[in-house]
């Protein structure tokens, strides 16, 4: 940096005595240097500059047990990654799956896939949990990397994963990938007579698992618009979607008359406290705020009217 | 007077079965009208003038044409007609969890030349959109660079910028089918690909600005979105054609497509060009990060798995016909598909009616660009013969694009991405076309 200031000040002074200008167009082409923007600071590279790289570079000073793990992933994580790793749904499954990547139906885990642990960290400490990210902290995430990794069975039920003992992680497929090597394919561009047309077998499309109303001859997309709750739709969206969409541990699913009519008897109020206090019990669990605590009682209350709203 | 009475009947049946398709609010004028509409055409009809459902064709006056229309800035910005309604992105619900880690298809049937409307390009999430404020919004460049820098948007739009068509896709675009055909729709087995002029800053620009230290061999560029997507980016790539880009088709990029500033990699899987860019680090080694290793690295038959596969191999398909694009006629038919390499220029397309028996080469129709879309046409003269329509691109380096048992024998059925493969429409005697792979 010191050279480049050194190379700048020269050609200023240069450019200045030549052409009494402060700055020369000359100077700009050569040096690269448009003079846009200012120098960050380490105090705002610090707060954004969050990766972590296999070698261990970007790692925050900290640590976390496989015990703290559990009460934190059991909270933040099982609703969609299952208790055990297995995975609700469609959510991704985090454990399991060894030996099974040359088979028919791979699983691809953390364990089984992963050549990093590196990447574990650095993927739940920038977007996890689902809905509100960048929320945990240094040692929260130590915590939860070792918890998965014991689910994996990469660790034991003692471990302390450290700044320090990060290095010694070794992923069961550390080894399984290699650096892009194609073009693997060579098609000979034939013309004529390039294969015997009695030996072509045609498979046709699995139906009935695509979306085609629209393909259907008059088909509208133009619907009766209710007036909708615009600020209770955008925060569902953001933060309730994720369960209500299809029921996840337990949730009342958005759009079930039935089971929103049973919800709701208690009266909105009881129903919005559940939903801005949290809930567990025998038909499901809410996390408070649906696990995003930036949202205001209010936030919370308008998405529980969209919810209901979209119920009757 | 029998007849008169029997073409009044189909009227208001052919009213009552037009009004169920509106919105409620609608359907009673909608019913009123062609209530009174019927007593008129009911008589007109019977002293021969108007025939029901032609009032306005000719000879007849089109009412469009009796009336004055709306003004300038009625609408502000833009819209396409209502009859356009149908010409919209669609998801396929059960390929992810939910929405917000999704993605939705382009409808390439409908589309026309090289450049998708920004509001129909495909979109792809892996934390949702963020609704960045430009004014509170910063690039910051860091690592093993001189001058660590900091960048407002109006800077960033200070440096000298430049504009490029290129198409953008998905890798795993067409990735259902490695199995097996099981999309009934050219949207879904092709639709994660969408064409666009880019404007923006070369990235080589912004980092000679910072200043490259030696030793430097990646840039990580990281998104101010939810997921904090990331991707790890060769120092080469990033100094050749790679934009920083901020403008779309000739506006502020839509927030779907990275308001108000993206990464763009011209020719290489979407995912790479990162959206809402807020960070862009310098460093000697890959950070290995989620999406270039767990996601985005295609798995062999034998269990390894190939990573850092960047770029999007020579691909075409038939838009028309298609199935969403049945013959509707008997006679010339103008066959018309996409064709796209990431490695430049398409150089030819050959066209199979025979499912690759014999094949003819297509006609490239329009601009023919480095690493964008490309119209190739033909045409046929179909007489009610069932096809096995295929088309198959060669691009400027001559790799050919390959059949899909070629690339199974090579890279087996896990590989989610990257399926370039020659695609099979069946054309039916009726002229309705299907979604087929051929063994």
């Amino acid at each position: 940096m010191y050279n480049s200031v050194k190379k700048y000040l020269k050609i200023l002074v240069l450019a200045s005595a030549a052409q009494g200008l402060f700055i020369s167009p000359a100077y700009a082409e050569e040096a690269g240097h448009y003079g846009l923007g200012r120098i960050a600071t380490p105090e705002e590279i610090a707060g954004w500059d969050i990766d972590v790289r296999p070698d261990g570079l970007g790692l925050p000073a900290g640590s976390g047990s496989v015990a703290d793990g559990e009460g934190l992933y059991e909270g933040q994580c099982a609703s969609c990654h299952g208790l055990f790793g297995e995975g609700e749904g469609r959510w991704p499954i985090l454990a399991g799956g060894f030996d099974t990547l040359s088979e028919g139906r791979p699983e691809k885990t953390v364990g089984s896939y992963w050549p990093h642990a590196s990447t574990l960290y650095d993927y739940i400490r920038r977007a996890m949990p689902f809905t509100a990210p960048q929320s945990l902290t240094a040692d929260e995430t130590y915590a939860i990397t070792a918890y998965v990794l014991y689910l994996n069975e990469i660790v034991d039920e003692e471990f302390v994963l450290t700044k320090d003992n990060f290095s010694t992680i070794v992923m069961p497929n550390a080894d399984g990938f290699f650096e892009d090597d194609r073009p693997d394919v060579r098609n000979p561009t034939c013309m004529k007579d390039c294969k015997d047309p009695s030996s072509i077998k045609v498979t046709s499309t699995i139906a009935g698992v695509t979306p085609t109303e629209h393909m259907e001859e008059g088909a509208s997309n133009m619907t009766e618009e209710a007036p909708i709750n615009e600020h209770g739709k955008g925060i569902y969206n953001q933060s309730c979607a994720v369960c209500h969409n299809n029921g996840m541990a337990g949730a009342p699913i958005t759009g079930d008359k039935e089971v929103w009519a049973d919800r709701t008897k208690p009266g909105m109020e009881a129903v919005i406290n559940r939903a801005i206090n949290g809930y567990v019990g025998e038909d499901g669990a809410m996390p408070a705020k649906g696990g995003n605590m930036s949202l205001s009682d209010e936030d919370v209350a308008a998405a529980v009217h969209y919810m209901v709203e979209q119920s009757q | 007077m029998k007849k008169l009475s029997e073409n009044t009947t189909d009227l208001l049946q052919e009213i009552k079965t037009e009004a169920a398709e509106l919105p409620q609010n609608k359907r009673r004028d909608f019913m009123l009208n062609g209530l009174k509409l019927t007593a008129g055409t009911a008589l007109a009809t019977a002293v021969g003038k108007v025939v029901a459902g032609q009032e306005n064709l000719p000879p007849n006056v089109p009412t469009w044409q009796k009336s004055l229309g709306r003004g300038v800035v009625s609408v502000p910005y833009g819209q396409p007609s209502k009859h356009e309604a149908n010409l919209i992105r669609r998801t396929v619900e059960w390929l992810t969890a939910d929405k917000i880690a999704s993605i939705s298809m382009s409808p390439l049937h409908k589309m026309k030349g090289i450049i998708t409307p920004s509001g129909l390009h495909f979109e792809r999430y892996h934390g949702g959109v963020p609704e960045v404020n430009p004014d509170d919004h910063r690039i910051m460049i860091n690592g093993m660079v001189e001058r660590p820098l900091l960048l407002t948007m109006d800077e960033l739009m200070s440096f000298p910028s430049e504009s490029h068509i290129h198409f953008l896709e998905c890798p795993a675009n067409g990735g259902m089918e490695w199995r097996g055909a099981q999309m009934e729709a050219l949207q879904f087995t092709h639709g994660m690909l969408s064409g666009s002029e880019w404007t923006g800053v070369k990235l080589s620009t912004i980092l000679q600005e910072a200043g490259i230290k030696p030793g430097a061999k990646w840039v990580l560029a990281e998104g101010a979105d939810a997921a904090g997507m990331t991707r790890s980016i060769p120092l080469d790539k990033a100094l050749d054609d790679t934009l920083v880009v901020f403008a779309q088709n000739g506006e502020m990029l839509r927030p779907e497509q990275g308001y108000p500033v993206r990464l763009f990699t011209p020719g290489w899987e979407g995912n790479t060009s990162v959206k809402w860019l807020r960070r862009l680090e310098v460093g000697d080694m890959p950070w290995a990060q989620r999406e270039e290793t767990s996601k985005y690295t295609d798995l062999l038959a034998d269990g390894k798995a190939r990573k850092h596969s960047f770029v999007q191999e020579v691909n075409s398909v038939i838009t028309s016909p298609c199935p969403e694009n049945p013959i509707k006629r008997k006679g010339l038919l103008q066959l018309e598909g996409l064709a796209w390499s990431g490695h430049g220029k398409v150089k030819r397309v050959d066209v199979s009616l025979d499912g690759g028996v014999s094949w003819q080469t297509a006609k490239l129709k329009g601009l023919v660009l480095s690493k964008s879309l490309t119209r190739f046409g033909m045409e046929i003269n179909w007489q009610g013969e069932p096809l096995l329509l295929q088309s198959r691109a060669v691009d400027e380096t001559g790799y050919v694009q390959p059949t899909l048992s070629q690339l199974r024998e090579v890279r087996g059925t896990n590989s989610i991405y990257h399926k370039n493969s020659i695609h099979t429409w069946q054309v039916q005697t009726d002229g309705a076309v299907n979604n087929v792979q051929l063994g």
